[in-house]
């Protein structure tokens, strides 16, 4: 009687176990794609490095034909006053539009979290800088004239947007990371000015904690616009 | 009698062995599996390399048309001085394209025009205006104009309670009109939760959005000239 009842409970339970394994065994069949995947994904990784160098090379030979292009167009109007002019103006537009890169008088302004402030304050959100505080303060450079701006090196254009998504912020699309170094070329007293005014943007900012320098700098450098300007939609009229 | 007690108990032994040793093969089984969810990551990977790859693949198409388009240019200039030729044409032709790029002429296409009203409760402020630029241009506008006033770099400013666009005063309601991918910009703005409609109309803002095959923005009104920077050659 007893043994009868220790044979079926064995029995129960080897059967029991044979299941569960043979389960398993399926599941982790089936899961041997993985290798599969990641062998795909080294392919596609390959894939990335290789248009992104098609494209750095491509890029590279387009900055060169900008420079034969100005040079050669120089070259063409020389002999017409008119024509010279002209050529001067899109040299002045390129300038304007971020094609080139730009030397001149200006302000550097400097954004940091303050990372000492934020371990004891009640709300550490506010020593940090936050996408729409650059936003503002290359408002504010703009409204004081700037000619030219650019933040962690990336030149702000004029289709620029600065955005963040969950704790990265982007200009152009390129993530950027405290400090933020925002420069602009312009009249230095008057973007010095208007930016350190008492109740300004930068004045509120340092109120609430966040590190805030500002600089004169007689000769700022800011680089090209990195990516080609073109329109898709908009037509001349 | 003794002998039987000692049976029973090895046999009891053997089969609690028995069933660590299957236990023990089961957990590991289990382990083995847990680790292969790293599938869905691998998987998110992959669509994150194509997504690279597709964006990579554009960047450099865009710039081969772009090289073509300056070495045709090249030769065409080369040709005029070989010739000794007028360069008017060619000239021309290359301002009207690099104004119409930063804004100094009237343009057309299609986008779409967001109209902002102040109420009492909830007055448009020049910030709203600041945040929808942004928001336009990270969905793709090309040009941009808050009521007629052209946005070139933004320049958007409160005069004493008064919204100033590039120098220009302006009052409610604030039309803002871009050109771009039509789709894409109203589906930026629209997006649930993040996008500049959604978030304002919750709050009780009187914005409206539509869309438009033919959208005209006027060039920008003030100066646009460097004054202060040279440019460097390297």
């Amino acid at each position: 009687m007893k043994k009868k009842q220790i044979a079926i409970t064995l029995g129960i339970m080897c059967f029991i176990l044979t299941i569960a394994i043979s389960i398993q065994l399926k599941t982790v069949k089936n899961s041997n794609s993985t290798v599969s995947v990641s062998l795909t994904d080294d392919k596609l990784r390959d894939e990335v490095l290789r248009w992104k160098e098609k494209y750095d090379y491509a890029y590279e030979q387009l900055t060169e034909s900008e420079k034969e292009l100005t040079s050669v167009r120089q070259d063409a109007t020389q002999n017409d006053i008119t024509d010279n002019s002209k050529q001067e103006q899109i040299n002045q537009n390129n300038m304007l539009l971020g094609n080139v890169k730009v030397e001149g008088p200006g302000l550097q302004i400097t954004l940091a979290d303050n990372n000492v402030a934020a371990t004891t304050s009640i709300d550490p959100s506010s020593v940090l800088v936050h996408y729409d505080d650059i936003l503002q303060v290359v408002n504010a450079l703009n409204n004081a004239g700037a000619e030219a701006i650019s933040i962690n090196e990336t030149r702000v254009i004029t289709t620029t947007s600065i955005t963040c998504e969950g704790n990265v912020i982007k200009v152009n699309g390129e993530k950027i990371s405290s400090p933020f170094v925002i420069k602009a070329i312009g009249s230095q007293g008057r973007l010095y000015g208007s930016l350190t005014m008492a109740g300004g943007y930068l004045d509120i900012l340092q109120s609430y904690g966040v590190i805030v320098e500002t600089k004169q700098v007689d000769n700022i450098t800011i680089e090209k616009y990195n990516g080609i300007i073109n329109y898709k939609y908009v037509k001349n009229n | 009698m003794e002998k039987e007690k000692k049976n029973k108990i090895i046999m009891a032994v053997i089969i609690s062995l028995v069933c660590i040793i299957l236990f023990a093969i089961m957990f590991m089984q289990f382990k083995t599996i847990e680790e292969t969810d790293i599938t869905a990551i691998e998987n998110m990977r992959e669509s994150e390399l194509r997504t690279a790859i597709s964006e990579w693949k554009g960047k450099y198409e865009d710039t081969q048309k772009q090289l073509e388009a300056n070495y045709k240019s090249i030769q065409d200039y080369k040709e005029k001085i070989e010739k000794n030729e007028e360069t008017s044409e060619l000239i021309d032709k290359d301002l009207e394209e690099s104004n119409m790029l930063l804004g100094k002429t009237d343009v057309t296409g299609e986008g779409v025009i967001i109209t902002l009203t102040s109420t009492e409760e909830h007055p448009v402020t020049y910030y709203h205006l600041i945040e929808l630029v942004n928001e336009l241009r990270y969905a793709g506008a090309e040009a941009i104009s808050i009521n007629d006033a052209r946005v070139v770099m933004t320049e958007i400013v409160d005069v004493q309670g008064r919204i100033s666009v590039s120098g220009q005063r302006l009052a409610s309601p604030y039309v803002v009109k871009a050109i771009g991918n039509q789709t894409y910009l109203s589906s930026t703005l629209s997006l649930k939760d993040s996008g500049f409609m959604d978030r304002h109309q919750a709050s009780g803002m009187n914005v409206k959005l539509e869309t438009s095959k033919n959208i005209k923005i006027l060039k920008y009104n003030g100066e646009l000239k460097a004054k202060y920077m040279k440019e460097v050659k390297e």
